[in-house]
């Protein structure tokens, strides 16, 4: 390394330490096969980063508070289905899911798939994250283990999305016709497929990720809702095996009759009702059904 | 003329190794995931096949000293890159589905099945299209004070039809064209690579290579 390089590497560290590091705390650092993981604490609030990117956030005070919005909507499959028991989640990150689900749905068998190693090490040693009976945590590809699995689940929760300065990322083979299809054949009678996507900073372009994504859902499965956060680009696709639409009133009389019976303890779920948005009748020239065989995701999800 | 469709031959056949490495990485990613072995296999049988190509092409060129042979590798692996969308799944599908369900598969296997999978599919190709290189550095080379500038050639071509193979591939043809359409693209350019070298054997040799011969 010459000179100058190190002057340089001094001054973005100085930098970033002025500008970072002064406020929050970096608490653990290590690089895995896919990112560089760093936890940070900063007034009360851990924070995971993938790559610079955050991935999760918590309270300290509460790690049951803190989370990201649209990680609540993942509650919100109990509209369909007041019955489940059995989760598969695939992208663990901080576990705020698990965590969640634990204290509020104690029923459920919960199952997460990480690819990633080192992400479950981090989820346990400084999230929270505690196995038991139900709570089984397995380092795998999802798309894989799906497919290897006999079990039927009531709710798939795909929560695999990363990002970092040069764009978002998507791994190929879980956003396809055919993966969806498999999700749609473990899923039980009433079954939900949740799915997080982030849409595009950018204005709207006539193809973009989220159509893409709903659209191919909508190939295997009859019915699909977005539900949008307010707080962040997030955008949840609930995808059902019900073919039976539901509107914005059906659904409010059934999030009300939940939390009335207390089925649903989780606070602010009504809420998020707010949160759906109508289903977008997709043009012909904006249809793009993404298959195993032809995917051009870093087309959609970085081009201007 | 007879150098340059050599050099041709020898850039186009880089070109199409790399195709294969890159997009087969992409298309390994459907059964055996976003994992990082999948990457790791890829690259590593792609060499493996590099060496045994280099290692048997240049026994057989000292064989057989007419470019014409290589069709008799390039055209049956050109048919076989053509056919990888429709005749391997079931091979994939094996593989993964040989593990017992239900179980997590063994790191072993997490790290080894990607690399059987690469290589029932893209060892066979790549060994065909990497004999091309020291085949044509026998057949172009008049004498042996002449072998260093025309080793170094082949290579530069070979290295410089590789390095387009990956920016064409990564960068334009996984968002432009389906994974199949890619497979019979690379399949019919490596067989018209083995008809390329019959045509070769036509070819008049070059006059100064002939002097110096």
């Amino acid at each position: 390394m010459s000179a100058a390089h190190r002057k340089l590497r001094w001054a973005c560290l100085a930098l970033l330490v002025a500008f970072h590091g002064a406020r929050a705390e970096v608490i653990y650092e290590t690089t895995s096969a896919y990112h560089r993981i760093v936890v940070t604490d900063y007034q009360g609030m851990r924070t995971l980063f993938f790559d610079d990117a955050m991935e999760s956030r918590m309270s300290l005070q509460d790690p049951l508070k803190g989370h990201f919005e649209y990680t609540e909507f993942f509650h919100l499959p109990w509209l369909w289905n007041e019955r489940i028991t059995n989760v598969l989640m695939v992208g663990l990150g901080g576990a705020s899911v698990p965590r969640a689900f634990q204290r509020f749905h104690p029923q459920v068998t919960f199952e997460a798939v990480e690819l990633d190693a080192k992400v479950v090490r981090v989820a346990r040693d400084y999230f929270f994250l505690r196995e038991s009976p139900t709570l089984k945590v397995t380092v795998a590809d999802g798309r894989q283990h799906l497919r290897r699995s006999r079990q039927k689940f009531d709710l798939i929760v795909m929560d695999a999305y990363t990002a970092n300065r040069y764009g978002s990322y998507l791994p190929y083979s879980l956003v396809t016709r055919e993966f969806f299809a498999l999700a749609f054949d473990r899923l039980s009678e009433n079954g939900v497929l949740a799915y997080n996507v982030i849409s595009p900073v950018r204005p709207r372009r006539k193809q973009d990720i989220v159509a893409a994504i709903h659209q191919t859902l909508n190939v295997v499965f009859p019915q699909v809702y977005q539900f949008h956060a307010a707080t962040s680009q997030n955008v949840v696709l609930l995808a059902t095996r019900s073919a039976r639409a539901q509107t914005a009133e059906t659904l409010q009389q059934k999030a009300d009759d939940l939390v009335q019976r207390r089925v649903i303890t989780v606070p602010g779920f009504k809420g998020h009702l707010r949160a759906l948005r109508p289903t977008p009748g997709y043009a012909s020239d904006q249809s793009l059904i993404l298959s195993d065989d032809y995917a051009p995701l870093n087309g959609l999800l970085n081009a201007d | 003329m007879r150098n340059l469709t050599a050099m041709a031959l020898v850039f186009l056949g880089g070109f199409a190794l790399m195709i294969l490495e890159i997009v087969g990485a992409r298309y390994l990613g459907k059964d055996f995931g976003g994992a990082f072995y999948v990457w790791t296999s890829q690259i590593g049988v792609i060499l493996i096949a590099l060496a045994l190509g280099y290692f048997v092409g240049g026994h057989l060129a000292d064989r057989f000293r007419r470019a014409g042979f290589l069709a008799v590798l390039l055209v049956p692996a050109g048919l076989f890159v053509g056919l990888i969308p429709n005749c391997t799944g079931f091979l994939l599908e094996a593989i993964v589905m040989r593990h017992p369900a239900d179980q997590p598969i063994p790191l072993l296997w997490q790290k080894l099945d990607p690399a059987l999978g690469s290589a029932l599919l893209f060892l066979l190709p790549c060994f065909a299209l990497a004999t091309l290189s020291p085949y044509m550095i026998r057949l172009l080379t008049p004498s042996v004070s002449a072998v260093g500038r025309t080793s170094g050639l082949v290579y530069a071509a070979s290295t410089a039809g590789s390095i387009a193979g990956v920016f064409v591939s990564g960068y334009v043809l996984i968002d432009a064209m389906s994974l199949t359409q890619i497979f019979r693209a690379t399949g019919a350019l490596t067989a018209a690579l083995g008809a390329g070298s019959v045509l070769m054997d036509r070819l008049p040799a070059e006059p100064a290579a002939a002097q110096e011969s």
